[in-house]
């Protein structure tokens, strides 16, 4: 598709229209934070029309609902879906154990375990990182409303706040105000990261918003650092090299959204080298969004989603939905294998269908 | 200059027309198709294309690839409206050029031409944001009631073009190249690539024979209630799509590597293997069956012995799959040059299809679009 005439043709990794004055790297970090926006109304949009149970969704969008296409649903659907069977089957171990969110932004990951599983939040401490910009913002929504999400879930005596830094802490939940960039092999520890529970850490489209050796080094981090068992999940866009995956960066980069990993970890195949590699040594599978959806939801809950909206063109969810994968991978620690659960038992794809 | 004209020289250039002229043209526009039957007779040569979805300045490609009404004679299977920003004035720009040149143009119904459709997936918002109120949805969705469910094409030439060459299938770049021909003596599971650089690879395989079947063409496809296309004669069209049934059917299903029937995914209409097809088409007196409905990456994509084609003619459909985009020529029957079909084939199930060229061509460049460019075109998950 070299000839297909597209905005942006021929600028691929140049900022897009009016990208000139905005090609501070402050500028570039600001679009990033801005997907997080994208995001919560997905999840909203996804919440209202029935796909999702979330009472927080609504917290983190500020002005209404924005109704998204059945298919934008479907894929929220499944990726919120997959990423939960992964965490449930971590967090339902006994012992204390971390989450650590990565470019957490306005997740409700958090207050939907606490508010369902109260028995596994119990022993879980749950850190998110982002940008201070998103972080401030989110505790904002945090504060407000009557009663408000922190004093109704938070409400603990060792609650802290630092709303202008956006930072909070307390004993089981943390966000902290942190440029994820900042992590490599031996940095210092952000405040109340324990380097000896078991941890699994989650990007959602996040990651792959860094550069390459950026990415690996949060990654080598991760398994060097930590002396207890790790686990990661990954959920980002593969394929960048067929005609839907150059419209798709082409029309990320008029937004200013730069995929920067996407080229070296394209597909399924390379994602789960990647894992290996950056050492998640024990185990490391990978599955698009259309495998997962046809493989990983049990027949009830499918045909559930398929009468919430009429899936106009089933080409068109195919194709999105094997431009995005789950990747997850783990590291034991020692004696102690606290991902044994993901062993096996979530069916994962053999090749990359684009 | 008559209303009409004004009307479609504005369409032309992409500028919607003040809701009076809405409603009035809308209104001729019934009295026209009421008058059409379920299934339109077209005599070739006609080009057939797939969906549109609001693509405006991709269907302004389309007739310069294609050629101009009505200079042209042009089969549209359905859904004009819905996905693209400008479904409101592809649809009347195609609707206006009906009235003005009827039988020049044949538009007939696709799933998306339905109220409850067009709610979800965007010309309902459009014309609210275009007009402020719910009127000219509404004006639009009545003509929608009376469009044909089905054309049949009759006359179709048994090949490509002028020369002696007995040229079964060929397809063309969008700047009149041409990519591939393939002879009606070539046989069987040739690969057909599409234009040079385009990456399309639209599969067609020649067949055997000589072909005076007709065409039938159809939105989605085929019904397990209707086994001839007099039972698409005696359904009663006007009325929102129903949620099932035979006008269903032909509106929402597809055609796929099955024996018989089975459960469309789409959750209305059904799949249908190739022994339907090809039972369906012998006992109709059919050589093809063009269809839409489907995104194809190569723009057309033939199925079950060439016994059913599908043709997509939104390139870059919603400005985020990167495919191309096709329309199918039929020309019409050369004299002399058409040899009957035969006593002695009765006993093959395929009828030879028809001389097909492919024109296949790619989204309209995007500085002719004037798009906002802050806009965000397309969704991702981020």
């Amino acid at each position: 598709m070299n000839s297909l005439r597209l905005p942006g043709s021929g600028r691929l990794g140049k900022p897009g229209p009016g990208g000139d004055k905005d090609s501070t790297p402050e500028a570039k970090d600001r679009v990033v934070q801005q997907t997080d926006q994208d995001a919560s109304q997905s999840r909203l949009s996804a919440v209202e029309t029935g796909y999702l149970q979330d009472p927080f969704a609504s917290v983190f969008v500020s002005g209404g609902v924005q109704r998204k296409l059945p298919l934008i649903n479907r894929g929220t659907y499944v990726r919120t879906t997959a990423i939960d069977k992964l965490v449930n089957s971590f967090i339902n171990s006994s012992q204390t154990k971390q989450i650590v969110s990565l470019g957490a932004g306005s997740d409700t990951r958090y207050f939907r375990i606490k508010s369902t599983n109260p028995t596994a939040a119990s022993s879980l401490i749950y850190h998110e990182f982002d940008f201070a910009a998103v972080t401030s913002r989110k505790i904002a929504s945090l504060l407000k409303g009557e009663p408000s999400l922190a004093a109704s879930m938070l409400a603990d005596p060792a609650l802290f706040v630092d709303a202008p830094a956006g930072s909070l802490t307390s004993p089981s939940y943390y966000i902290h105000p942190l440029d994820i960039r900042s992590l490599r092999p031996g940095c210092a520890l952000p405040v109340g990261i324990d380097k000896s529970l078991p941890t699994l850490f989650i990007s959602e489209c996040c990651l792959i918003y860094l550069a390459p050796a950026e990415a690996d080094n949060i990654l080598k981090w991760i398994t060097q650092d930590f002396t207890s068992s790790v686990g990661l999940v990954l959920y980002e866009p593969i394929g960048g090299e067929d005609a839907f995956g150059k419209v798709m960066i082409q029309n990320l980069a008029a937004r200013g959204i730069v995929l920067k990993t996407l080229k070296k970890y394209s597909s399924l195949e390379r994602q789960k080298e990647r894992l290996r590699i950056l050492g998640f040594s024990k185990g490391q599978d990978a599955a698009d969004v259309d495998f997962i959806h046809d493989n990983w939801m049990d027949e009830g809950e499918k045909e559930r989603i398929a009468k919430l909206e009429m899936l106009d063109e089933m080409e068109e969810w195919q194709l999105l939905a094997r431009h995005y994968c789950v990747a997850w991978g783990w590291r034991d620690g020692g004696s102690e294998d606290s991902f044994s659960g993901w062993e096996g038992v979530w069916p994962a794809q053999k090749y990359s269908k684009i | 200059m008559s209303d009409l004209d004004y009307a479609i020289s504005q369409l032309r250039s992409c500028k919607p027309i003040p809701e009076p002229a809405v409603r009035e043209l809308c209104h001729k526009a019934r009295e026209l198709l009421i008058e059409e039957s379920n299934v339109q007779i077209v005599d070739a040569p006609v080009t057939i294309c797939g969906d549109i979805h609001g693509q405006f300045h991709d269907l302004m490609e389309l007739f310069r690839v294609g050629g101009d009404v009505p200079e042209t004679n042009y089969l549209f299977m359905g859904d004009f409206v819905d996905r693209g920003f400008y479904s409101l004035e592809s649809f009347l720009l195609l609707l206006s050029l009906k009235v003005r040149y009827p039988d020049r143009i044949t538009l007939i119904r696709g799933n998306h031409e339905s109220r409850q459709i067009t709610t979800v997936y965007g010309f309902y918002d459009e014309c609210l944001r275009k007009y402020g109120s719910a009127n000219v949805w509404r004006y639009c969705c009545e003509v929608f009631d009376y469009l044909a469910l089905g054309a049949l094409v009759v006359g179709a030439g048994s090949c490509v073009g002028e020369t002696g060459d007995e040229v079964e299938v060929e397809v063309v770049g969008q700047y009149g190249e041409i990519v591939t021909r393939l002879k009606r003596t070539e046989q069987q599971q040739q690969s057909i690539g599409g234009p040079p650089g385009s990456g399309a690879t639209g599969s067609a395989r020649g067949s055997k024979g000589v072909n005076n079947g007709a065409v039938l063409c159809v939105h989605g496809g085929l019904s397990p209630l209707v086994d001839s296309i007099d039972k698409i004669r005696l359904l009663d069209r006007k009325q929102e799509v129903p949620h099932e049934g035979a006008m269903c059917d032909l509106l929402w299903s597809d055609p796929d590597e099955i024996d018989g029937w089975g459960l469309s995914p789409r959750g209305a209409g059904f799949l249908f293997g190739a022994d339907i097809v090809k039972h369906f088409n012998h006992i109709n007196n059919l050589s093809l069956i063009a269809r839409a409905h489907q995104l194809v990456m190569e723009g057309f994509k033939e199925m079950f012995d060439s016994s059913i084609v599908t043709v997509w003619s939104a390139p870059n459909y919603c400005y985020r799959c990167g495919n191309v985009a096709a329309i199918l020529e039929l020309g019409e029957e050369r004299s002399g040059g058409s040899v009957p079909w035969s006593a002695a084939d009765r006993g093959a199930v395929v009828r030879p299809g028809p001389g097909r060229r492919y024109r296949v061509f790619e989204a309209a460049p995007q500085d002719s679009r004037g798009m906002p460019a802050k806009k965000p075109v397309a969704d991702y998950f981020l």
